[in-house]
């Protein structure tokens, strides 16, 4: 026997409401393996998700998280992983636009819109884990979380050129250093999560770019190209990552 | 008042003496509890109670294999804090009820 549809649901939420809660993360799994446990021995007699957990999934999940303690520990590493990445990422493409010129309101600026959308999309998570589902209200939730980010990009980038802060152009050397330490960070990242996409993501947006730098092309033909590789390329490697998954959990 | 109200402090008290009992796991106390005719007890609501107990050092657990083959579960047992935890629970709870009992026997 397996467990309902229900119960699966409640235990997948319950998951996602503590991840993203910044709770331990072992922690978690061992309150979810006990859950299931039991629901699984609830529902052999008949019982249902509802007579365990009460009317209110919301109410539970909290009173759950309320005796868990917060990993603060996990969650500096995972953000400052995060953070460092999203700069790499960031300056990397300076240097392809020809060199960084970093003002400090950037500085400042980048990360702060990182954490802010970090914790941004914590909170939904958060709340689509524990409400009722309603697609409408849900996809207008992940719809302005998602533009968030954008619009404070937009926002920092108009900033920056009305408000002068003091700013470095980066040396000839100094860019190459960059180079080298972003795309450190990119293959050390992708062999702790066993994953290429660290690698292929910067690739696939930066070096049909770089690449096509070196022909003879004209400059609109070269942008053109770089435009088609990129999505063209992203979309196959997206669809790839897919399939994998697929297989994966089919396996399972 | 709700019994879920009058409970809130006493089921604390009634885990423990169930797991001095013996080791045993979430749902077995449940069916443990109900036995005992606490059916107003919510079962989920013990696993938050049990995860505050194990913070507080009163239970430890460990995971065995099912017999059956399937996934590991988890078993609790007192630990020491926890067996003098009980004592308490019970002189505080044998206090209380007399009183309780007494009180309310004078308005019978």
């Amino acid at each position: 026997m397996i467990l309902s549809k229900e119960s699966q649901d409640f235990l997948e939420n319950l998951r996602l409401y503590l991840v993203s809660s910044g709770k331990n993360e072992s922690e978690s799994e061992e309150i979810i393996s006990e859950l299931e446990d039991h629901l699984y021995e609830a529902e052999k007699s008949g019982k249902n998700v509802e007579d365990i957990v009460g009317r209110s999934p919301k109410d539970y999940m909290e009173q759950v998280a309320g005796e868990m303690t917060f990993d603060r520990k996990g969650i500096m590493k995972y953000g400052g992983i995060i953070i460092v990445l999203a700069f790499s990422y960031l300056l990397l493409g300076d240097v392809v636009r020809g060199g960084i010129e970093l003002s400090l309101l950037e500085a400042l600026g980048y990360p702060l819109i990182f954490i802010s959308f970090t914790l941004l999309t914590a909170g939904l998570f958060r709340h689509l884990a524990s409400s009722k589902k309603n697609k409408t209200k849900e996809w207008t939730l992940i719809g302005i979380v998602g533009m968030t980010p954008i619009l404070l990009f937009l926002g920092l980038i108009y900033l920056n050129k009305v408000i002068g802060t003091p700013s470095v152009t980066f040396s000839f050397a100094a860019n190459v250093i960059t180079v080298i330490a972003t795309i450190t960070v990119f293959v050390i990242t992708a062999l702790w999560i066993k994953s290429l996409v660290t690698i292929m993501i910067p690739a696939l947006l930066y070096l049909p770019e770089v690449l096509l730098g070196f022909t003879n092309y004209g400059e609109e033909t070269q942008l053109l190209a770089s435009t088609i590789i990129m999505f063209g390329g992203l979309f196959i490697y997206l669809l790839l990552m897919g399939r994998k998954d697929v297989n994966k959990t089919g396996a399972l | 008042m709700s019994s879920s109200q009058i409970l809130k402090g006493i089921l604390e008290g009634c885990l423990l003496s169930i797991i001095g009992k013996g080791e045993t796991y979430g749902y077995e106390m449940i069916e443990k509890l109900n036995d005992y005719g606490f059916s107003m007890v919510k079962e989920g609501s013990i696993y938050p109670l049990l995860l505050r107990m194990k913070k507080e050092g009163l239970v430890a657990t460990h995971q065995k294999p099912l017999p059956s083959g399937g996934p590991k579960r988890k078993y609790y047992t007192l630990t020491e804090t926890g067996e003098k935890e009980l004592i308490e629970f019970k002189q505080r709870w044998d206090a209380v009820s007399t009183s309780v009992d007494r009180l309310l026997e004078e308005e019978g």
